[in-house]
């Protein structure tokens, strides 16, 4: 894999992500990275609060409104996070830790769609589907708590910096 | 005076921090900030969501059933409060004479006095005896403004760590950004 490390930290893009004196550059793009964690992870935990009982006068489709940021702050950090991940691939793809983060993130998300799904058929007011719903928003909360703990240990954990 | 004030506060901080040792244990530190993003996350999720509400996202929900969030928001924000102390109380000159902490601390305060703008002007036509499912003009710039200032308080926040304060050499502004010796 060094090899292709090497040329990844050589291309003219993660050059500039880390060396550029811009504000824009790093610190802009973590900047943005912060903003999509708070929409995305925000939104889908205000679901999940939903789901366990808070605000029960709010209609679960009308949740379903709030859809486009969350999806807005993913993307938004699906792109930022290639680009934190082109400016240093060595110090993440080497790290256990950012493989966990990114399994969590898939497994939030996926809970997610299904959670929507389940609004969207309907039945979400049926016991059974109620008891499901109630598990889906407890695993998602702790999986987003987890991929923001993960991603901020990215940071501590590392073992190399570059290739 | 207000440089007096900073190296004051710093001094006192310094000399007695209850929390400094356990901070500098190997894991305290990366424990508290992911902390600080778990409360942020609650905070921006439930008070932006509340905020798009009022601006006319979801208008068939009652504005009083969608405030039921705002709890979870405060309690992002008494999470977020408690660690970020906790951060201060550690490195205080790290804070204390960085520019984008201080930016930071102006716009929370644009957002809380914002948000008390809103329960003084707004709180009537929102959840009084006959509540409007169109949320009044006031009531959405005020909405605009807080999630601007939050989002303007993220970035700040992340900002910090590339504005850590050097020396002071030359001019000084009217807070001082750098450590004097």
């Amino acid at each position: 894999m060094d090899p292709f490390l090497v040329w990844l930290e050589s291309s003219a893009l993660s050059e500039w992500v880390t060396g550029s004196p811009s504000m824009l550059a790093f610190p802009g793009i973590l900047a943005l990275h912060a903003i999509g964690m708070a929409l995305a992870a925000g939104l889908a935990a205000v679901l999940d609060l939903r789901l366990l009982g808070v605000a029960r006068g709010v209609p679960l489709v009308e949740f379903r409104r709030f859809q486009p940021v969350l999806w807005g702050g993913f993307w938004l950090n699906a792109v930022s996070g290639v680009l934190l991940l082109v400016g240093y691939p060595t110090k993440a793809l080497t790290n256990p830790v950012f493989y966990l983060k990114l399994l969590l993130i898939a497994v939030a998300m996926v809970i997610y769609v299904r959670i929507d799904r389940l609004i969207r058929g309907g039945d979400a007011t049926a016991p059974a589907a109620a008891r499901t719903l109630r598990r889906l928003a407890i695993t998602s909360l702790v999986c987003w708590g987890g991929a923001i703990t993960a991603g901020r240990l990215l940071a501590y954990t590392y073992q190399r910096l570059r290739a | 005076m207000l440089h007096a004030a900073q190296i004051w506060l710093v001094a006192a901080i310094e000399s007695h921090s209850p929390v400094a040792t356990l901070m500098q244990t190997a894991w305290a530190w990366p424990i508290v900030e992911s902390l600080h993003f778990v409360g942020l996350c609650l905070l921006v999720g439930a008070i932006g969501s509340f905020d798009l509400r009022l601006l006319g996202v979801a208008r068939r929900v009652p504005i009083a059933s969608m405030h039921r969030l705002i709890p979870w928001g405060i309690a992002g924000f008494a999470l977020n409060v408690s660690t970020g102390l906790l951060f201060v109380l550690t490195e205080p000159d790290q804070y204390i004479y960085n520019v984008s902490f201080h930016l930071k601390l102006l716009f929370l305060a644009i957002a809380g006095v914002n948000a008390s703008l809103f329960y003084a002007t707004s709180y009537r036509q929102v959840f009084g005896t006959a509540p409007r499912l169109d949320a009044p003009r006031r009531a959405k710039t005020i909405a605009l403004v807080s999630l601007c200032a939050w989002m303007i308080v993220i970035v700040c926040g992340r900002m910090i760590t590339f504005y850590r304060p050097g020396p002071c050499v030359g001019e000084r502004g009217v807070l001082l950004t750098c450590e004097p010796d």
